[in-house]
């Protein structure tokens, strides 16, 4: 028997309070955005709504993987992403604006022009809005359903554990995984590549799996670092457990440009302009400017910052990378999907900050109000006291 | 409050003592070759010496006596230096990323893998050299200072393979010699006859066992585990790089990078898996190389066999997508043209049958995993057959297309490259201790110190 | 017996336990110069020994970065500065496609150089003359015991002092170890004549080898069989044709090349201006057609009016005006003629124009000479 040692403590009402504040002004931004430039807005609402699909199925995706491997070290900070996927709720509200401006952000609505192309109307079984509404509803209904089975289920076990619930769970995350890879390769490709209809790549799923992996982890290593410092994780967790966080980081950053860098090198060789013309598009004026800022912030920054041991477990550095990756994230999924909207340069304003503190404001909000009276730690899991007292 | 902890496995079994880890490990080197042993090495050297002979042909009469023609002017040489590379990459993997995710059960099939890492390096690396048609000129593929001002072409794909794979078997070979070096020094002082002691002396170059150098030694381990890691993945993405930087359908598209190192690591822990069954029966290892190891090589397999699923769905689905008639055509070419039978081959042997290991029972059952993980070998030879021969058998101009035929000598090489790999591997198991004398001792339970504080190491709160 | 010199004095423990508690005492008693041996690294020895962190970490970095630094330096002087190629169309330095092997580059350098940077800098490895080597303790921490030897160099040493002292931390089987005299009077002689010897052979042999392999060998059967090729090379004397024919072949008498325009009237201007006559008549089709092909064939010399104001002015010499008095009295033929055979600094333009095409240029040019010398009636 080891002890350890937690105290159940209620959430600062301040997180709320941030919270409030972030979302009431992201959405009279966003109200604003849509009446004034309601296509502009939209691409926008694109951005929000990928963010917050990120972070949530990104959750799922960590707990899944954390029965499947039999980690020990990140069973304390489960309970963390299990309370923060209950952001996959938010992502059908969010997609609701942008099922009113279908026709505003993809060309491929715009029937009489597909019917001319070709290469369009050889699509049209699949980018047709009718399925493409069942897609998204299908996905959504499967981040639900998985988030009652990953996570949901895991709360009751606090007090009332049943012997098998490890084994049960291991199985669901079995099923979850090659659920979870084709939910997010097709709202990839429907959300994001079929902004520009003429474009294929096949590693797209993959690319934005990579950014999912980077920014979920992101946003559990801000909450367990805040929480473990003030106190609300008990006793135990420290500098071994950030440096997991901080190898893992550090070994996505690794993974996002290592994807990266294959879409671009392999279009950029064969030169063929079917392809090319993506890119080409990301290079037209101050996009040029844009895309070269990605591999800087998305890689340099957080490779040279996380390269040597000590900074991978500490805590003030792992806090700012953590935030660095949140907005990298916001500036990825930004060059993927306002060129579509502005061809001839970047533009950024007002309206272009509405994702960011929706989503903010959004994470914190479900996050405070679904962690009330619950335990920040599994307690109910046999695996926690080895979790707190892993060692390097 | 007090939670019950759950009973982990012990990654050694049984609690051997340090002088019997010594004595177990170190038999095989010590006997000489018992009769089961020598018709192994005989076989291996027969399928060698079919190798030499049909090289040896090909290096007299030429590359005419292959099956390549026009336009299949890359088929067995090819297939054989990615199935090859690919199976290397099991064994950095196993030894470098299962470092760094502090797995221990690597401990008992680390240097076992880096070695078949090597040995599979060296033969992969045969092909592109025999594949030339004067390999006794190669030495002009490489960029020396020359009065014409020739160069190498720095831009291409074939030339980043040089660099990939010379530098992937050097720092391969560098991280298993350190490896090495501190049981040559045990082999050294356990040493009766005067030639082995002289001999391990030079190779351990005198290791002392110091704990100044052990703590220089891991950091060491750590750096290059954390070099080989990039590294393995980026020798089979620029092997991929051949394929996908060219314009042929079926090979020009962005997914073959990871699609390739998943697939490699696939076939590599199946040719692993496989070797080790035998290993650990015939030396009695079994409490060391456990079938708790077994099973997560299996799971590794699993995960690594849907993700080349996974690849092979969204290449379907993208070659819909794109409208490109080529590449819809190569697609549904490979599924029900000529080569339809290599195709179903490498769907059921990669995809259907790896499902298998879902199941526990089957993931800890020796017979039908190593089974499985044959059918898995040859299913990934069979993908880069169906890879690289469809693609090419069947490009734009129907007026090009031609069918490929491999000859005896295409096969006579295969043969001779398998028994390349399986020579070598006899060998290092009589000559060199195959499982890490240090680190399993390291992992046995009450070999650390207990810990008294909370995180000592790193800096805490 | 020789007096033997102290290297130091060992001491064996049985567990991990003990050998980290013994570490610690070991270092706060004041000693420096002292080492801990075991069959595998122990957790925690670092700190107990209060060794400073592994400068390994730098070496790699800098390593590292010298490597990405050479390789991607030597491909843009090569493939960028050298001898520059258009591949594939891509630009001279074309930087995605050079980070393949600037990145292998690096990792290479960046292993290699530490892991020898630690093997012989920081170990002085290989070493094989060392006074723990052969002794009882090495056989014994290389297997299952853990030891601690504590050197005479270091300050504080006193052999019965520390025999007591190790004594007290609980060490068994205390040893004190001796340097091999014949190892410490052991002198390197860089001038050995073995070592030198053994040089100046090797050196011959790996040349000699060198030039019989690239100079000999590489143009022996079978080696040099695609040297000799069946093929007809140029300026060659060919068997096949015969003595004193060449692989080209002079061509019979009366031969004609294909696709001519024989010219009847080559040599011979003033027939041509007599006997030719401009099968095409002055439609505006016609004409038109003219002024293309004008525009492109003559005007770089002739400028568009025929004045000859070109742009060509001063690269080459400058023809004079279409429109004096000597080319308006020329009969089509004539001006058929000049365009056909060259005059001058002027070449034949047969090859880039049709017969066809050489009539409308005709046309066109008498169309731009009456035009320069118009008469009033013309406007009306």
């Amino acid at each position: 028997m080891i002890a350890i040692n937690y105290q159940r403590k209620e959430l600062p009402s301040k997180l709320m309070k941030i919270g409030v504040l972030l979302l009431g002004l992201g959405f009279i931004l966003a109200l604003l955005g849509y009446a004034i430039d309601h296509e502009r807005a939209a691409f926008n609402g694109v951005i929000l709504l990928m963010f917050v699909m990120s972070v949530g199925l990104g959750s799922l995706f960590l707990i899944g993987l954390e029965y499947l491997v039999g980690a020990d070290w990140s069973v304390p900070f489960r309970r963390i992403m299990e309370i923060l996927a209950i952001v996959v709720f938010a992502v059908p509200v969010f997609s609701l604006p942008l099922f009113a401006n279908l026709h505003s952000l993809f060309h491929w609505t715009h029937i009489e022009d597909v019917l001319k192309d070709p290469i369009l109307k050889n699509k049209m079984p699949y980018l047709n809005e009718m399925f493409f509404s069942i897609r998204s509803t299908a996905a959504f209904v499967l981040m639900f359903l998985f988030w009652w089975l990953l996570a949901g289920r895991s709360f009751g076990q606090d007090y009332a554990p049943t012997g098998n619930f490890r084994k049960v769970t291991i199985r669901i995350s079995a099923l979850f995984m090659p659920i979870f890879a084709i939910v997010l390769t097709f709202m990839a490709v429907d959300w994001l590549m079929s902004l520009e209809p003429h474009w294929f790549s096949t590693i797209f799923g993959v690319y934005y799996f990579a950014g999912t992996f980077s920014v979920a982890l992101a946003v559990i290593t801000l909450f367990a670092i805040y929480l473990n410092e003030n106190g609300y994780l008990g006793e135990g967790i420290g500098g071994d457990h950030y440096y997991n966080f901080g190898a893992l980081l550090f070994a996505f950053t690794n993974f996002w440009a290592y994807i990266a860098f294959s879409q671009f090198l392999l279009i950029w060789y064969a030169n063929l302009p079917e392809e090319t013309f993506w890119y080409l598009h990301r290079w037209e004026g101050s996009w040029a400017v844009i895309s070269v800022g990605i591999i800087i912030i998305h890689f340099i920054v957080p490779y040279a910052v996380l390269l040597p041991q000590p900074a991978k477990s500490d805590p003030k550095r792992l806090k700012f990378i953590a935030w660095w990756l949140v907005f990298a994230h916001f500036y990825d999924l930004y060059w993927l999907v306002m060129p579509t909207y502005s061809a001839s340069g970047a533009v950024f304003g007002w309206m272009e900050l509405y994702p960011v503190l929706i989503a903010l404001g959004t994470i914190l909000i479900l996050f405070y109000t679904f962690a009330k009276n619950k335990n920040l730690l599994p307690i109910g899991d046999p695996k926690l006291p080895k979790g707190i007292n892993f060692h390097l | 409050m007090s939670i019950e902890v759950l009973k982990e496995p012990s990654v050694i079994e049984g609690k051997p003592t340090f002088v019997e880890i010594d004595e177990q490990i170190s038999s095989p080197i010590d006997k000489s070759p018992n009769i089961k042993y020598l018709i192994a090495l005989g076989i291996t050297s027969t399928m060698l010496l079919i190798g030499v002979i049909s090289i040896g042909a090909t290096f007299f009469y030429g590359i005419g006596l292959w099956g390549n023609n026009n336009p299949v002017g890359w088929a067995f040489d090819i297939i054989n230096f990615v199935f090859w590379v690919g199976i290397g990459h099991a064994g950095t993997l196993i030894s470098a990323i299962l470092f760094l995710f502090r797995q221990k059960w690597r401990t008992g099939i680390a240097r076992f893998a880096e070695g078949m890492t090597i040995f599979a390096v060296m033969t992969a690396a045969l092909f592109p050299l025999i594949h030339v048609g004067r390999p006794w000129l190669a030495g002009y593929l490489f960029p020396y200072p020359n009065q014409h001002h020739l160069w190498v072409n720095f831009t291409s794909p074939l030339l980043w393979d040089v660099f990939a794979v010379s530098t992937y078997f050097t720092v391969s070979f560098v991280f298993w010699y350190i490896g090495l070096i501190p049981d040559f020094a045990t082999l050294r002082d356990r040493a009766k006859s005067g030639v082995k002691k002289v001999i391990y002396s030079i190779l351990s170059l005198g290791w002392r066992f110091s704990n100044r150098h052990w703590h220089n030694y891991e950091m060491i381990y750590l750096i290059l585990a954390g070099f080989a890691t990039p590294l393995v993945l980026s020798v089979h993405t620029i092997v991929s790089f051949d394929f996908a930087v060219s314009i042929m359908p079926g090979w020009h598209t962005t997914i073959f990078p990871p699609y390739f190192v998943a697939g490699a690591v696939f076939s590599g822990f199946a040719m692993v898996q496989n070797v080790l069954i035998i290993i650990r029966k015939i030396f009695n290892f079994e409490h060391i190389i456990t079938l708790d190891t077994l099973e997560k090589m299996n799971k590794i397999m699993l995960a690594t066999g849907s993700m080349v699923g996974y690849a092979y769905g969204m290449e379907f689905f993208i070659a819909w997508y794109s409208g490109s008639q080529f590449e819809s055509f190569v697609f549904i070419n490979r599924a029900f043209g000529p080569y339809a039978w290599a195709y179903w081959i490498m769907v059921s042997c990669n995809v259907v049958f790896p499902q298998l290991f879902w199941f526990k029972k089957i993931r800890r059952n020796i017979p039908i995993m190593f089974v499985i993980a044959v059918l898995v070998n040859v299913g990934m030879w069979f993908e880069r057959f169906v890879i690289i021969v469809t693609s090419l058998a069947h490009d734009f101009m129907p007026s090009s297309w031609a069918y490929y035929k491999p000859t005896l000598v295409d096969f006579g090489i295969l043969i001779g490259s398998s028994g390349l790999f399986f020579t070598l591997l006899l060998l290092f198991i009589k000559a060199m201790p195959v499982i890490s004398i240090a680190e399993v001792k390291a992992v046995l339970d009450g070999a650390q110190p207990h810990h008294h504080t909370h995180n000592g190491g790193r800096n805490g709160k | 017996m020789e007096n033997k010199i102290i290297y130091g004095v060992t001491g064996i423990f049985d567990t991990p336990d003990e050998i980290i508690s013994a570490a610690k005492q070991v270092k706060s008693s004041g000693f420096e110069r002292f080492d801990v041996h075991s069959p595998y690294p122990i957790h925690g020895m670092p700190k107990a020994m209060r060794l400073g962190a592994s400068p390994l970490g730098y070496f790699a970095l800098v390593f590292g970065l010298t490597g990405a630094f050479a390789a991607f330096a030597l491909m843009t002087y090569l493939m960028g500065y050298d001898y520059p190629l258009i591949i594939s169309g891509k630009p001279f330095i074309p930087i995605p496609a050079f980070i393949p092997v600037t990145f292998e580059v690096t990792v290479l350098l960046a292993s290699v150089g530490t892991v020898l940077a630690m093997l012989f800098l920081l170990f002085k490895l290989p070493n094989n003359s060392h006074p723990l080597h052969d002794t009882d303790y090495m056989k014994k921490v290389s297997s299952n015991k853990f030891g601690v030897c504590i050197e005479a160099k270091d300050e504080k040493f006193n052999e019965a002092e520390v025999i007591e002292f190790l004594k007290s931390i609980g060490a068994k089987d205390i040893e004190v170890i001796y340097y091999d005299n014949e190892a410490l009077n052991f002198k390197v002689n860089i001038f050995e004549w073995k070592f030198v010897a053994f040089l100046v052979v090797s050196a011959l042999v790996v040349s000699g080898a060198t030039y019989i392999v690239l100079n000999k060998l590489m143009f022996a059967p079978p080696f040099n069989w695609m040297m000799e090729q069946h093929r007809l090379d140029a300026q060659v004397e060919s068997k096949f044709f015969g003595k004193g024919n060449f692989s080209m072949r002079v061509a019979p008498a009366g031969t004609v090349s294909r696709n001519s325009n024989q010219f009847k009237f080559s040599g011979q201007p003033e027939l041509a201006d007599a006997k030719l006559i401009n099968p095409l008549i002055p439609t505006e089709e016609n004409l038109r057609k003219g002024m293309k092909k004008y525009d492109i064939y003559c005007s770089p010399c002739h400028g568009y009016y025929g004045i000859g104001d070109a742009r060509l002015n001063g690269q080459f010499p400058n023809p004079p005006s279409l429109h004096s008095e000597k080319v308006r009295n020329w009969g089509d033929g004539h001006i058929f003629y000049v365009i056909t055979e060259g005059q001058n600094s002027m070449p034949s333009y047969s090859s880039q124009l049709t017969n066809e095409e050489k009539w409308a240029i005709v046309l066109y040019v008498r169309a731009l000479q009456r035009a320069m010398n118009a008469k009033e009636e013309d406007v009306k």
